[in-house]
C-alpha cells in the first residue's frame, strides 16, 4: 500500500520534505518513524490525515503521515 | 540573601531576603533584612512582588504610590544554567480592568542585568515616589554591604536604551544595565514601554544585543518614575560548579524540554522560530491581524527561505548553553558577516511580519530593530499596529492615522515611529483603549487588556486565565497543535494543574526554556544544589499555584469582571474556516470552561490578599 510521509520543520531540513512510497500493510507509524530514523524522543506531533495519532496506529492504504517536532516557547 | 544555619531547611523563615527601598522624591535609601514569610517570599520574582503589590491599593498606575519592585529569582546568579532572571513588577498603566483600574503585572528579562543586581548583595529593591528630574539609579556591591547612589540622567534623554547602556558602559566599568527607550520617557502617550537589559554579548560587540522586559509597561512605569536606567556594578560571583550541580546542568541542557530550542546543526530545532513551520502545518500562523489566509506566504518567514538573504547565528544569553536565538545578519557584498540586523525570533517575526501582512525578512528585520531602539513591548504594538491595519482595511472610506493596511511598509513603519516618540497615543496606550474608542472590540486581539502574543486566540483559552497576557503565564499556548485537546474537560484539566505552573519560572529566576514542568525533579535538585534549601517538589508546586493564585484574586480585586475573561469576539462569530486545527471555542464553550475553572480557583483563591479596609 502507498503512505505519503510529509516532514516539517527541521525533519524538512534533516530528512525530506515529502515522500510516497510502498509500505507493507499493518504498517504502524513508529515503524516509518524508525525506518526513516527519526529519534522518538524528537517527535513532538503526528498526524494522520490531518488528525493528532499515536505512534502506534496503523496506516491505510493512501494515508499521509506528518512528522514534526517537538516545539514550544514563545 | 541569608539562610539562617539553626533553623530547618526547608523553613521559609530561615531565609532573609535583602531589600533597598528608594525613595526617589526625597532621595532616601533604606536597607532591611526581611524574614521570608512563605515559600513564594523564597522562591522570589513574582512570588515575592505580588504580595507586595498585594498590600496597596492603588486605582492609578501613574500615581506616586504604585511601587516600581525590581527583583530576582532565588536562582538568579547561581551557577543553574539560565539563572539569569530580573523581574519588573508594578501595577500596569497597560493592563486596566473594565472599572479603570490597573492591573498587577510584571515582565521578566534575562541579560546579566539581574546577576550583577544579585551579586550587588541586593535581593529587591523598591522604588517609591517619583524623582523630580530625570535620574539613574546605581546599585553596586561595597565592602560592608551594597551602596545605592541617584545621579542625574539629563544627558541620557532622547537616547535608545541600547544608546544608554552603550553611554553608561563608558562610566561603569562591570557593571550591567536596565534602562528604557524614548518610548518609556513619552510614558504619558506610551503605555507598552519596555525594560532594556543589557548582555555581555552586546557590551563586547556593540550592537544591540538587547534582552527585554517588555510585557505590561514597566518601562513606562520607569519614565514616569523619572528613573532612565539601573545600574547594577559588581564582581562575577556565579556559585561553584559542585559534580550534582554538572548534572543538574546537564541536564538542562539535555531534557527534552530544552533541547528543541537548540540549533539545528547541535540536532535541536532551531529556536522558536521553528514553531512557524509547525503551526504553518495546520495554517495557524497569525496573519493580517491572527486571521491566516489559508495560503502559503508565510513559507516565505521559513529560515532557510531567510538564509538566503542573511546570516542566521544562533546565540544564548550568558554561561547558557541553550543557543536559543538567532541573530540575523546582513551580509557584505563580498559575502562575510556584515552588522546585525535583527534577533529573528518567533513572537517579533511574526508580529512584525506575517501579521502585519509583511514577508520581506529584511522589513521585518527593520521593524524589530525599530522597536528595541524606541523601546516598545514587540507583543502589545504589533498586536495593536495589527488592528489598526485592520480596521482600515474595513474602513477605506475613513481610515486611521495615515491610512496604513497590510502591507504597506513604509507607512507601518511610520506609525511604529511615531508611536514609539509619544506622537500615537492612540496606538501607544494598546489595542483596549483603541477599539473601545472606536467601537470595534470583537476583532481587537488582547485579553484583559494585555495584547496575546503570536498564538492565535481560537487555539488557546487558556489566555482567559493568563495573568500576564499569554503564555508568559498560562503554558497552554500550543496544546492544541502539540495534543489536539479539544474537549471542556481537558482544557479545565490542563489550565487548572499544569498550564498556571508556568509562573514558576517567574518566581525561581529561571528561564522558561528549561522546559519542564515545577513538579519536575530538576528544578528541586537545581534549588536544593545551588542554596542548601530542601523544599520538595510539593512544595514548589504549592507555592506556585499560590502565586499564580494571588495574581488571579488581584485581577477580581482590581475590578475585572466576568464578562472580561473571554477571548476576542470574532473567533466565536466569525470562524476562521483556514485553520485546519479543531475549531471548538463557542459561546457555550467558554461559559462551560469558566464555570468549571473559577469552581476549583475561588475557593483557593480565599485569604491570599491581605485584607486593606
Amino acid at each position: 500500500m502507498q503512505v505519503t510521509v510529509k516532514l516539517v520543520a527541521s525533519f524538512r531540513l534533516k530528512w525530506f520534505k515529502e515522500a510516497t512510497q510502498d509500505y507493507p500493510h499493518g504498517v504502524e507509524i513508529l515503524d516509518i518513524v524508525n525506518e526513516i530514523g527519526i529519534p522518538v524522543n524528537e517527535l513532538g506531533i503526528v498526524l494522520i490525515n490531518g488528525h493528532h495519532a499515536s505512534l502506534k496506529d496503523k496506516l491505510q492504504d493512501g494515508d499521509t503521515v506528518s512528522l514534526m517536532p517537538l516545539i514550544g516557547g514563545g | 540573601m541569608i539562610i539562617l544555619g539553626e533553623k530547618s531547611k526547608n523553613d521559609p523563615s530561615a531565609v532573609l531576603y535583602h531589600r533597598c527601598t528608594i525613595d526617589l522624591d526625597t532621595q532616601t535609601i533604606t536597607f532591611e533584612d526581611l524574614p521570608c514569610r512563605n515559600l513564594e517570599d523564597v522562591m522570589g520574582g513574582i512570588g515575592r512582588s505580588f504580595q507586595v503589590l498585594a498590600e496597596r491599593k492603588i486605582e492609578n498606575a501613574y500615581c506616586r504610590e504604585n511601587p516600581l519592585i525590581v527583583n530576582t529569582g532565588l536562582l538568579t546568579g547561581t551557577s543553574v544554567m539560565t539563572g539569569l532572571r530580573a523581574y519588573f513588577s508594578a501595577y500596569s498603566p497597560l493592563k486596566q480592568s473594565g472599572k479603570g483600574l490597573p492591573a498587577a503585572m510584571w515582565s521578566a528579562g534575562s541579560g546579566n542585568f539581574g546577576n550583577k543586581l544579585k551579586w550587588t548583595g541586593i535581593d529587591e529593591v523598591i522604588f517609591e515616589n517619583c524623582s523630580r528630574s530625570p535620574v539613574y539609579a546605581v546599585l553596586r556591591e561595597g565592602e560592608l554591604g551594597p551602596l545605592v547612589e541617584l545621579i542625574p540622567a539629563d544627558h541620557l534623554l532622547g537616547l535608545s536604551g541600547h544608546e544608554k547602556i552603550m553611554s553608561l558602559q563608558k562610566d561603569y566599568s562591570n557593571a550591567h544595565f536596565a534602562a528604557i527607550g524614548p518610548a518609556g520617557e513619552n510614558y504619558q502617550s506610551v503605555y507598552m514601554g519596555a525594560v532594556i537589559l543589557s548582555t555581555d554579548n552586546q557590551l563586547k560587540s556593540g550592537e544591540p544585543k538587547n534582552r527585554f522586559a517588555g510585557r505590561g509597561g514597566m518601562g513606562s512605569m520607569m519614565g514616569y518614575k523619572n528613573l532612565l536606567a539601573i545600574v547594577a556594578q559588581s564582581s562575577d560571583k556565579p556559585g561553584k560548579i559542585t559534580p550534582a550541580m554538572r548534572d543538574v546542568n546537564h541536564d538542562v541542557l539535555k531534557n527534552g524540554g530544552s533541547a528543541r530550542f537548540q540549533p539545528v546543526s547541535q540536532g535541536g530545532g532551531g529556536g522558536t522560530w521553528a514553531n512557524i513551520e509547525v503551526l504553518q502545518a495546520f495554517h495557524a500562523v497569525p496573519m493580517n491581524n491572527f486571521r491566516p489566509k489559508g495560503n502559503d506566504d508565510v513559507e516565505q518567514q521559513f529560515r532557510d527561505h531567510v538564509e538566503k538573504d542573511f546570516e542566521v547565528v544562533s546565540e544564548g544569553c550568558y554561561r547558557c548553553g541553550i543557543r536559543c536565538h538567532n541573530n540575523l545578519f546582513n551580509r557584505n557584498p563580498d559575502g562575510s558577516r556584515g552588522p546585525l540586523a535583527a534577533k529573528y525570533d518567533f513572537e517579533p517575526l511574526i508580529l512584525f511580519g506575517s501579521n502585519l501582512g509583511l514577508y520581506d525578512a529584511a522589513q521585518t528585520c527593520e521593524l524589530i530593530h525599530l522597536c528595541d531602539q524606541l523601546g516598545m513591548d514587540a507583543i502589545s504594538l504589533g498586536a495593536t499596529l495589527s488592528y489598526v491595519l485592520d480596521y482600515n482595511e474595513r474602513h477605506p472610506e475613513k481610515p486611521l492615522f495615515n491610512g496604513a493596511t497590510f502591507g504597506q511598509f513604509d507607512a507601518i513603519r511610520a506609525l511604529m515611529e511615531e508611536t514609539g516618540r509619544g506622537e500615537r497615543e492612540e496606538i501607544g496606550k494598546g489595542v483596549k483603549r483603541l477599539s473601545e474608542q472606536l467601537g470595534e472590540t470583537s476583532y481587537a486581539v488582547h485579553v484583559k487588556g494585555l495584547e496575546l502574543p503570536a498564538y492565535l486566540p481560537e487555539t488557546n483559552p487558556g489566555y482567559i486565565f493568563a495573568i500576564a497576557g499569554g503564555h508568559m503565564s498560562m503554558g497552554t499556548h500550543m496544546l492544541l497543535a502539540k495534543e489536539g485537546k479539544c474537549s471542556v474537560e481537558e482544557w479545565v484539566q490542563v489550565i487548572t494543574t499544569q498550564g498556571l505552573l508556568q509562573v514558576g519560572y517567574d518566581m525561581l529566576g529561571l528561564c522558561k526554556f528549561v522546559g519542564v514542568g515545577m513538579g519536575h525533579d530538576l528544578i528541586d535538585r537545581a534549588t536544593r544544589e545551588a542554596t542548601g534549601l530542601e523544599f520538595t517538589s510539593a512544595e514548589i508546586v504549592a507555592a506556585v499555584r499560590r502565586a499564580y493564585l494571588r495574581g488571579l484574586a488581584l485581577e477580581l480585586r482590581q475590578g475585572f469582571e466576568d464578562a472580561e475573561y473571554t477571548l476576542p469576539a470574532q473567533i466565536i462569530d466569525s470562524p476562521n474556516p483556514n485553520v485546519t486545527l479543531p475549531n471548538f471555542i463557542t459561546a457555550e464553550f467558554i461559559a462551560q470552561l469558566k464555570l468549571r475553572v473559577w469552581s476549583v480557583f475561588l475557593p483557593e483563591m480565599e485569604g491570599l490578599l491581605p485584607d486593606l479596609d
